[in-house]
């Protein structure tokens, strides 16, 4: 963590930051900030001030992507994956393929899989049925 | 120092159960004075509760039998809404406390247990025995290599044998049903081989000053440290269980119709509550349960998140302080809780434990909410949500157990620039915790 020394444009930024803080204060701010506009996302309806509708889709988009940022903030920088050799995030494919398997084995026994895909995808039941 | 690792008096582990004795104290203080004094004075405002409810009920079933005007029913049925708003109120208020009270307690035991114990096995050891080269060698020999991850999982193993035994027993013994105290034999004994294997283990690693660690020969890893790959390669596989929880619940939900789903109009009608039905605002309701949330609902779970970001954070701080070579100690108040790098180290340590404590009080606090709402783990929403978060909140408590020995190591032999790293692989395995939790919240509390 603090002897990990890394560069790209996150730390680029950090370096123009005032009050000389580290790489590793500016992702704690970044992570609260996020955490917090996660929560507000779910609990406000309307955008605070505005008569904007949050809509279900834009909720859903807010937490994907706040998790995305999250994760990608404490695995790159908090874990300093990106000062370490890679070899330690490519550890990460095993996970990756269960992972793959797991949505596979989702996507397979989903109800849905079976009655809603679109017709190009169905098979020819008329066809078979006066075979 | 005695060559390449610390000296270390078996008397200074001593120390250990001292400390183990005060988080005894500490725990009796917190169950007499939350769980007992406050959550009693909660209980009795409760029982008021009740009482004033059950009046406005009967008030308002009385004025519609006696054909009452409208507006005088009216009145009372508002009346009757009120008080019994009053009364979950009361209720949640008396958990609350009493909940708190319950798991400080319980925490503090297996804290004093834990650091207790392993000190007290440690001091009773004969001081030359710990300087035999088993340990982390001296100056002409690499590092060994330890056994007791081997003890300690044969502890687990022989733990979990023998646990559904021992939870029922545990159980019939708790509602004063006849138990066979030989069912617990075979967990308890496995928990003492535990204790036995984690005090060896602290043994081992606590004269370690940085010095012979095991680099690795070949390929992958070659020239990485050993217990770092082996951590990351832990990590992934925990990567994995976590993993299992999220596919079953991912799984589990394409059949649910939920308030969500109903919102986006791929169903008619809620047929499950989640528990963010119970926790956000808007929820979904099903059956008279759910929909009631608000902000204070939402609260434990979101300074929760915030918690475990800070404590990501603080033990960060501990190891940039334990790694700093021209160290300074801050001036003003801060001065005063970080005067020297060793101590600043060990309070930075404490924080980071402390935090993680709240986060398992204020989890278990939500937990007896959710429960006394009726969202339990008898549905497949709760089942789901218990496991996941449970799970969640099993790897937070035993990640503060490791903590106890870091605290008590920086307290001790102290960490530097040389042995930092025993705190840099804890704090992978405390951000992995954090980054679970960054998709355990809003899959289950928010969505």
């Amino acid at each position: 963590m603090g002897e990990h020394e890394t560069s790209g444009i996150f730390e680029s930024i950090v370096e123009k930051l005032p009050g000389n803080y580290d790489i590793y204060f500016w992702n704690f701010v970044i992570l609260m900030f996020f955490t917090l506009f996660e929560v507000a996302a779910v609990f406000f309806e309307t955008i605070p001030g505005t008569e904007i509708e949050i809509t279900l889709y834009a909720v859903w988009a807010i937490l994907i992507g706040v998790g995305i940022i999250k994760g990608y903030g404490i695995a790159a920088y908090f874990m300093h994956l990106k000062g370490d050799p890679r070899i330690y995030t490519r550890t990460a494919l095993f996970p990756v393929l269960f992972v793959l398997l797991m949505l596979w084995g989702i996507g397979l026994s989903n109800p849905g899989a079976v009655q809603n895909l679109p017709d190009w995808c169905m098979p020819n039941w008329e066809f078979a049925s006066q075979r | 120092m005695s060559g390449g690792e610390a000296h270390v008096e078996n008397s200074i582990w001593m120390r250990a159960v001292l400390i183990g004795g005060v988080f005894l104290a500490i725990g009796v203080l917190a169950f007499a004075t939350m769980g007992v004094g406050v959550a009693n004075v909660k209980h009795h405002t409760y029982e008021d509760a009740i009482h004033e409810y059950e009046d406005a009920k009967y008030a308002y079933e009385d004025a519609k039998a006696n054909n009452a005007s409208d507006a005088e029913i009216k009145s009372l049925k508002e009346t009757k809404e009120e008080a019994h708003h009053h009364e979950i109120e009361a209720h949640l208020s008396y958990l609350t406390w009493r909940t708190a009270g319950i798991t400080i307690l319980l925490m503090c035991i297996t804290y004093a247990a834990f650091i207790g114990l392993g000190g007290f096995l440690n001091s009773i050891y004969p001081d030359d025995a710990g300087h035999d080269d088993h340990g982390y060698g001296g100056d002409d020999h690499e590092h060994h290599g330890s056994g007791s991850p081997i003890v300690f999982s044969l502890g687990i193993m022989l733990f979990l044998m023998g646990f559904p035994a021992f939870q029922n027993t545990l159980g019939n013994m708790l509602s004063g049903v006849d138990a066979n105290l030989g069912d617990l034999g075979l967990s308890m004994l496995g928990l003492v081989i535990v204790t036995a294997g984690v005090a060896n283990w602290w043994r081992e690693d606590l004269p370690f000053i940085g010095n012979h660690e095991q680099i690795a020969t070949s390929d992958p890893f070659q020239g990485q440290h050993i217990r770092k790959a082996g951590l990351w390669v832990f990590i992934m596989s925990e990567v994995m269980v976590f993993a299992t929880f999220f596919s079953s619940y991912l799984r589990m939900r394409t059949e649910w119709c939920t308030g969500w789903q109903v919102n986006a109009g791929n169903c008619e009608e809620v047929n499950m509550l989640t528990a963010s039905d119970f926790l956000r605002p808007n929820g979904a309701m099903l059956d008279g349960l759910g929909g009631q949330g608000d902000f204070m609902t939402l609260l434990p779970g979101a300074i929760n998140t915030f918690a475990l970001i800070i404590s990501s954070y603080t033990i960060v701080l501990a190891l940039k302080t334990a790694k700093a070579k021209d160290w300074e100690a801050p001036s003003g108040f801060l001065g005063k809780l970080l005067p020297d790098q060793k101590s600043a180290v060990r309070n930075y340590l404490i924080a980071t434990f402390l935090l993680g404590s709240m986060f398992i009080v204020l989890k278990l606090i939500e937990w007896s909410h959710l429960v006394a709402e009726g969202f339990t783990i008898g549905t497949q929403a709760g089942s789901i949500f218990y496991i996941s978060t449970g799970a969640h909140g099993l790897h937070v408590f035993i990640g503060l157990l490791v903590m106890l020995y870091l605290i008590f190591k920086a307290d001790t032999v102290g960490y530097d620039e040389k042995n930092g790293q025993g705190i840099e692989y804890f704090g992978l395995y405390w951000h992995f915790v954090d980054l679970a939790w960054v998709v355990i919240f809003p899959a289950f509390y928010l969505y």
